[in-house]
């Protein structure tokens, strides 16, 4: 007899709940080193920076996890820590995690550091993740945008020869630009003017008119008169007609001269750009209080605004608005990683969702601590969320050096303007001393009060950086400092002597056309000591900068300056005659129209005019 | 060389296992679908555990896993583009995001373009793999089978131990 063919093999069952046990069992054992492992690996590359956990325990129990000793690298020093916490205590909703989503319902945070200095250098991000690929991109664009004046450097030489080379210069490449879109606008109103064939129609307009008034209309007869009258109202709904496209073309030539107006007036711009270009080449100092300014903080302040719009765009990369389908790189694997797409929908869990949490400074146990943080709604998906990411801190941590603080943070990433925002003002602050770009010496703010703001909404920036502190000290280096410049030592002569730092950095403007206008109590100082002693060699020395660019740019913009003002007078004389003749070739034929209706009264019935 | 050895091993305890050629066809089947695909993810736990309980061949689902785990690297590529085709697909939207939504699913990893695309090309070629196994089992099986089987390797083989493990699992 044939052996009945079995399915199932029942005697196998055993054997696989030992694997499943032994898969628990692993688990169990190195879940804690697996987890901490994946932790460390998704924020370092999240942050784009080394992140440590030194240890992490999951209480599968209280849906907790335990975390202790973590250290975030600052990514644009690898010597130092941006922020330490001793312990993090993390509750879990465990429902979500059938759906392999992650919702927090507190965190504590205890023992907190800020910019501790690192025993090992971090490592850096790497280039090619998409976080190393944001800081290459922010160092670029701080690069791009923004070059400061260079406060002193060495003898000023007025007889210094200069050589230009026209292709250094903007407003030659601005001029050259420029000189197309004139001519296009110049061809384009000529065409529009053509295009209307006024003088045909005032010739034949005129001739009408004329004829009619050497003939008597009573010899026309009732039909002649009519076949008059109709032939006239036809010329002036003509001429009607191209008085409206004469009014057209008029407003057409307006509006593109005042782009031409515009259009010179960024190559004059570039034309300023080309003096500063060619003074830097002369290495002169500035004297204007502004430029002073931003030499002496404009890297400082731009360090800050760089590392603000840095985690802007990490905060915008990693947090989507919306909830289209959101693609991001797979699990890293001996196998290909692949794209990952995440399918947020409405009313489910975010894959991530932190709801709340509290930051508990527990440093000492100080009573003097007064100071207190919450977080909360932070999530992958806001559009799920619909509440921003908010971060509020506030009070006083005791210490050796007590200080204060009143932190404020917002991202809200849903609706039609997404922003990232942050206000901080750190009181009682030891500063770490400020170098001076290419001067012997820095600045030593002390204990000083910073201000910081920050905040990118769609493409607009905005921010602020201050230090106020009246405890200052200067270090110089005395071997460079003795071999100084005259303008150097000069410097160094005003700012000695003073013991308050005041110093106001403002972003303003888009991410492609950033403004950075930054002020310090030393500028005024400065300039006025420096204009006093070496100004009239400055002086000859720009005017000698300025002569070189004009030498090579002056031909072209003269010429495009002609080009513009020709159009202009062509638009405002051209247009107003054609306008006349039109208008009196239409006088002309109501004149005709109304002798002629005086002639038929009673016979014609006449249009109103 | 180990593995290799590892490998050769599997190969010849499974063409002369007991199993008929579609016992073994079929777990060299299933055990396709755990090499061409990611492992960690949990239809790979189904997969396997069909193959423990099913009345297929062990062997030929080590066998499937063993062949199919180096394709699947070298497939890789492929499959990314199948994954991030059939995930962007406007039609299968609706699909995807109820299935993301929906518990345990998720660990399937079937919203990661290379499991997705591994997994798809698996169920395509699952039913030709099947017969196409079954064929070349028993050609093998009536040609070289009964030379290989008196061989010492084998003679050594089925005397050891892990033979014995082995046998656990073979077909009925």
């Amino acid at each position: 007899m044939k052996k009945r063919f079995k399915v199932f093999r029942w005697k196998a069952v055993g054997p696989l709940l030992l694997f499943l046990v032994l898969l628990v069992v692993l688990w169990i054992i190195f879940a804690d080193r697996i987890v901490r492992n994946e932790a460390e690996s998704n924020l370092s590359e999240t942050l784009g920076t080394q992140v440590d956990i030194a240890s992490l325990t999951i209480r599968e129990a209280d849906a907790a996890v335990d975390i202790g000793g973590l250290a975030i690298a600052d990514p644009r020093d690898p010597m130092k820590n941006l922020f330490e916490a001793g312990a993090i205590t993390v509750d879990l909703d465990p429902i979500p995690l059938a759906e392999k989503k992650i919702v927090i319902d507190q965190v504590k945070l205890s023992g907190l550091r800020f910019l501790t200095a690192r025993k090992t250098p971090a490592r850096p991000a790497d280039p090619n993740s998409p976080a190393g690929k944001l800081l290459s991109e922010t160092r670029d664009w701080a690069k791009e945008k923004f070059q400061f004046p260079k406060l002193a450097l060495g003898r000023i030489d007025s007889a210094k020869s200069l050589v230009l080379n026209p292709e250094q210069l903007g407003t030659v490449k601005a001029a050259q630009a420029f000189v197309g879109t004139v001519d296009s606008a110049r061809e384009a109103f000529e065409q529009g003017l053509a295009a209307l064939q006024l003088k045909p129609l005032v010739d034949s307009s005129a001739a009408l008119a004329s004829q009619l008034a050497k003939t008597d209309p009573k010899t026309l007869g009732l039909a002649g008169v009519k076949n008059s009258v109709t032939s006239v109202q036809k010329s002036i709904d003509r001429i009607k007609k191209a008085r409206g496209k004469l009014e057209a073309l008029e407003q057409s030539a307006k509006s593109s001269l005042g782009s031409l107006q515009n259009g010179l007036a960024e190559v004059n711009a570039a034309r300023l750009k080309d003096y500063a270009f060619a003074r830097g080449l002369l290495q002169l100092p500035s004297f204007d209080a502004p430029d002073i300014g931003a030499s002496l903080f404009g890297e400082q302040s731009l360090d800050y605004f760089q590392r603000g719009l840095y985690y802007a765009k990490v905060a915008q990369k990693y947090i989507p608005p919306g909830l289209q389908p959101w693609n991001r790189p797979g699990p890293k694997r001996a196998r290909r990683s692949g794209t990952t797409v995440e399918f947020p929908k409405e009313k489910e869990y975010p894959r991530f969702l932190l709801r709340e949490g509290d930051v508990d400074l527990a440093i000492g146990g100080q009573a003097q601590n007064t100071f207190k943080a919450t977080f909360a709604n932070i999530t992958s998906q806001p559009a799920l969320l619909g509440r921003p990411a908010t971060l509020s801190a506030s009070g006083r941590i005791a210490g050796d050096s007590p200080i204060s603080v009143d932190l404020s943070a917002l991202s809200r990433h849903f609706g039609k303007s997404p922003k990232d925002s942050l206000q901080a003002r750190v009181g009682g602050v030891s500063l770490p001393a400020i170098p001076f770009p290419g001067l012997p010496f820095a600045v030593n703010p002390g204990k000083s009060t910073l201000g910081l703001s920050f905040s990118l909404a769609g493409d607009k920036l905005a921010g602020s950086w201050e230090i106020n502190s009246n405890q200052v000290t200067w270090n110089a280096d005395s071997a460079r400092l003795q071999s100084a410049s005259l303008v150097e030592s000069t410097v160094w002569r005003v700012v000695s002597g003073l013991n308050q730092l005041q110093v106001r950095a403002e972003l303003s403007g888009t991410i492609s056309n950033p403004s950075l206008k930054i002020r310090s109590n030393l500028d005024d100082a400065i300039a006025d000591r420096l204009r006093g002693l070496v100004g009239e060699e400055v002086a000859k020395a720009e005017a000698k900068a300025r002569a070189a660019v004009d030498k090579l740019v002056d031909q072209q913009v003269t010429a495009l300056q002609a080009k513009v003002s020709d159009l202009q007078s062509q638009a405002l004389t051209r247009l107003p005659v054609e306008r006349s003749q039109l208008d009196g070739v239409q006088k002309q034929l109501e004149t005709q129209l109304k002798r002629l209706a005086g002639s038929a009264a009673g016979g014609l019935k006449l249009p109103k005019l | 060389m180990l593995t290799l050895l590892k490998l050769l091993q599997s190969l010849f305890k499974t063409l002369h296992s007991e199993g008929t050629p579609a016992q073994v066809a079929a777990g060299m089947m299933l055990g396709a679908g755990i090499g061409l695909t990611p492992l960690l993810s949990a239809h790979n736990l189904v997969l396997f555990a069909a193959i423990v309980l099913l009345n297929v061949s062990f062997g030929g689902g080590m066998l499937g896993l063993a062949l199919f785990t180096p394709l699947g690297f070298i497939l890789d590529p492929v499959f990314d583009r199948i994954g991030l085709a059939l995930l962007g697909a406007p039609a299968l939207q609706t699909l995807w995001t109820d299935w993301y939504n929906i518990p345990l699913v998720p660990y399937t990893n079937f919203n990661n373009s290379v499991t997705l695309g591994g997994f798809v090309f698996w169920l395509v070629a699952a039913v030709p793999l099947y017969f196409l196994g079954k064929l070349a089992i028993a050609r093998y099986r009536a040609t070289y089978g009964a030379r290989v089987m008196n061989s010492k390797f084998m003679k050594g083989l089925k005397a050891s131990k892990v033979y014995n493990v082995y046998s656990w699992f073979r077909p009925e």
